[in-house]
């Protein structure tokens, strides 16, 4: 079964490691500027930090634009076939996401490659804010965020040992719908 | 071994007079014995002060703002995120530093160089831009007046990007506020010793930097594997998700429980209300994200909003455990949502929340003692946790407005216009006292008068091991960890990293050594630092020695022997002043240093070329 790498924003706290981890398992450098997923951050209102990588896809816009077919899907990954590229950046320009970097030291687009299905990004992590999870998983998250964030859910504070403590409930058919 | 890699061997001059930048080399010579950070500003601030025959107004063009991290700035190892901001402060009149967080010095090493200096005095208000390998000093008048986010967001509109990082500063530096800070990415600052000041002397607004170059390492899969030995032990330590979770502010239950926390301005040392603005608190009512610097795993920063009430709508990156202190217990305000608006209501004017915090606690305090009448207080009275009064008095400071223009001086403008307050003000060499009462801690005493920016913790921070110690920890013992902590503590800001995860996580110091190595391509032994970074410990004293420093200044507050905190576990403890002057005897005696606390002739030779 394909594995997606996912990215939950509400954990990620900016620190931009898994930049400098791709960087240097694709480059042997240490640039943040060379990695193909970025932190982007905004604040005061929303205070937000998202990491944008590659989302795998299966009807990819970068691979739609490319004129010489150097980017495709193959065992659910988005592959750059170094030689057909012509360092056009349509692909840079197509992505939805704004996935595919570029840099001036390299004319090639820089894009995930999945790290051959262990992702660095997703290995060092130090908030569990990037993660690879099978496909028919994916929104499990939201869905029980949703059900735990439902609007007739209750909450009961109490003591035990002295220790702080709280229950929810869901008051259904109490309130007015 | 020689110098490898780690460098890009440029410092970047502006001066802002000529509007001219121009990058200059850097040499080998220079390079290892300062490393960087502090250590290079040291060095050029001290460079300066001679060029200028030890004459210079600290708001004057001729005043050098040196920017700069350091080798291992940017690098992936844990907190790597940390630039120094050095000049001689307009706070103390002598060598001052500060050191801010994030990402701003990452990127400013992308550029490709060092260090950056500034020196004269723009026209107009400008910007200092440094896009990847151009430099561009850029008036932008209409900046005046700006907060500091604010004026972020002009700036980014304008250069018509996003992707920047920008130092900034508000009304407070604009309007030279002896203790006005330089801002960040919005929630980073480098708070103390009025840099901000500095910069608004000198018409300069922001800086900007956008790089996109390699960070310089010799041994990249040697770094890695150090890092990840590291990474390995702060993640398995039994602290690092409550530090992630809570980050500083777990310090506040801490501190009161022992007695150490400022509380109307250092009268009590314990709150009452300590639980409604303690770390649970945060995190049951007000965190909304973690905010990480470059490379932590710790994410010691918060995000806090308040939801609802008066201050509905604030959000702020903080506080951290000195913010809620000094503008919470420190002014008896037990409202976390207060603490909050106060805290962004210095980051948008630009000014450090420990000073401010003293100042305005000192202010309430001598107006209680009434060592300050109504008037003086332009009629507006002002008591222990009055919210709207304190906010206000921020505001009047940060605008220089009526008492304001006064406070803004700092604690010594504020003690010669007033001698009175001499008794109710904590400060050290015009440097206002952190977040930390130290009459239980005479180690700490000594770290106070004996850093060499003023009363910060930044140079030692002994009270931990003193109150766990108590009476069993010998003089000795005691001076020789204060000399311990002011070799390594600034290590930390010559390198370019945050102290945290060593101090708060234990993570070995040892690491260090390796670190620089792998980056540099040297064989250094964490011994060897240790002596490059007392060397410039010796450096800054001897700037500040031969701008009046001595053994008189090296002192107490009135506060540390003469008042004792009236609550607490600690309450009537005082630091006996024979006591003091003994173990500052010692301190010179093992530094090396005269009964004056002045440095042999045979130090300045080490600095000449």
């Amino acid at each position: 079964m394909s594995k997606k790498l996912t990215v939950i924003p509400e954990l990620c706290s900016g620190c931009s490691i898994c930049e400098l981890v791709c960087s240097i398992r694709h480059f042997g450098i240490i640039n943040p500027k060379k990695a193909a997923i970025r932190v982007m951050t905004t604040y005061p209102h929303p205070v937000l930090r998202m990491p944008i990588v590659c989302s795998q896809c299966k009807t990819p816009a970068c691979a739609e634009v490319c004129p010489s077919d150097a980017l495709r899907w193959i065992d659910g990954v988005i592959r750059l076939d170094e030689d057909n590229c012509t360092s056009c950046y349509k692909c840079v320009e197509a992505c939805p996401f704004g996935a595919i970097y570029v840099h001036e030291d390299c004319d090639l687009p820089i894009i995930c490659d999945m790290c051959g299905g262990e992702p660095e990004c997703v290995k060092h992590c130090p908030k569990g804010a990037l993660m690879l999870i099978p496909e028919a998983a994916l929104g499990e998250a939201r869905r029980i965020n949703n059900v735990l964030s439902y609007t007739q859910m209750k909450e009961i504070e109490y003591y035990e040992k002295g220790e702080r403590k709280v229950i929810h409930y869901a008051e259904i058919g109490k309130e007015e719908l | 071994m020689s110098l490898k890699s780690g460098y890009f061997k440029k410092r970047l001059h502006a001066d802002l007079s000529e509007g001219s930048a121009k990058r200059l080399p850097l040499e080998d010579t220079f390079i290892e014995k300062y490393i960087g950070g502090r250590g290079f500003g040291a060095k050029l601030v001290w460079d300066n002060l001679k060029a200028h025959s030890f004459k210079l107004d600290p708001l004057g063009p001729e005043n050098l703002l040196v920017v700069a991290p350091g080798p291992l700035t940017g690098v992936y190892l844990p907190a790597s995120g940390k630039t120094s901001f050095v000049s001689i402060s307009p706070a103390t009149g002598l060598y001052g530093d500060s050191s801010i967080g994030g990402r701003f010095g990452v990127e400013l090493r992308q550029t490709g160089v060092d260090v950056l200096s500034v020196i004269g005095r723009a026209p107009e208000l400008s910007i200092i831009f440094i896009d990847n390998s151009e430099t561009k000093i850029i008036p932008m008048p209409e900046l005046k007046g700006k907060s500091c986010l604010e004026a972020e967001g002009l700036i980014k509109e304008r250069l018509g990007t996003h992707t920047v990082h920008i130092a900034v500063i508000g009304v407070a530096g604009e309007n030279n506020v002896k203790f006005a800070c330089v801002n960040a990415d919005w929630g980073r600052n480098a708070g103390r010793t009025g840099t901000g000041a500095v910069m608004g002397s000198k018409n300069l607004k922001a800086i900007v930097v956008r790089g996109y170059r390699d960070i310089p390492v010799y041994d990249v899969p040697g770094l890695v594997a150090e890092t990840e030995k590291a990474c390995k032990y702060l993640e398995e330590h039994k602290y690092f998700k409550m530090w992630q979770q809570e980050g500083l502010m777990n310090v506040i239950e801490y501190a009161n429980e022992k007695g150490i926390l400022p509380v109307h301005n250092f009268k009590d040392s314990v709150f009452t209300k300590h639980d409604q603005i303690n770390g649970a608190t945060m995190l049951d009512h007000y965190k909304i994200g973690d905010s990480a610097c470059f490379s932590c795993p710790m994410c010691c920063s918060n995000i806090c909003l308040v939801k609802n009430g008066k201050y509905t709508g604030t959000v702020v990156e903080g506080p951290e455990y000195e913010s809620c202190a000094m503008l919470g217990p420190n002014l008896g305000i037990d409202n976390f949502a207060a603490i909050l608006s106060a805290n962004r209501l210095c980051d948008e004017l630009g000014m450090d929340t420990i000073s401010a915090g003293n100042i305005v606690g000192a202010v309430i305090e001598g107006y209680e003692k009434g060592i300050l009448s109504l008037a003086d207080l332009d009629g507006r009275e002002i008591t222990w946790g009055d919210e709207d009064a304190i906010l206000d008095l921020i505001q009047r400071i940060a605008q220089r407005e009526g008492i304001g223009d006064i406070l803004a001086d700092g604690s010594r403008r504020i003690i010669e216009t007033w001698p009175e307050m001499d008794k109710v003000i904590l400060h050290v060499k015009g440097l206002e006292q952190s977040a930390y009462d130290s009459r239980p801690s005479i180690s700490m005493r000594l770290a106070y008068a004996t850093s060499d920016i003023g009363a910060h913790h930044t140079r030692a921070w002994t009270i931990a091991k003193e109150m766990e110690e108590g009476q069993n920890w010998s003089d000795d013992e005691k001076v020789d960890t204060v000399i311990y902590h002011q070799k390594l503590r600034p290590l930390f800001d010559m390198l370019g990293v945050c102290r945290l995860p060593w101090i708060e996580l234990g993570l070995s110091e040892r690491h260090y050594e390796n670190f620089y190595n792998y980056v540099t391509g040297k064989e250094s032994t964490l011994e060897q630092l240790l002596e490059l970074s007392n060397d410039v410990y010796d450096l800054t004293r001897l700037i500040n020695v031969r701008l009046g420093t001595s053994r008189k200044d090296d002192s107490l507050p009135y506060k540390a022997w003469a008042t004792p905190p009236l609550t607490g576990p600690n309450a009537g403890r005082v630091i006996d002043r024979d006591d003091f002057q003994k173990l500052l005897s010692l301190y010179y005696e093992k530094r090396g240093w005269d009964e004056d606390g002045i440095p042999p002739a045979a130090v300045e030779k080490k600095f000449e070329d």
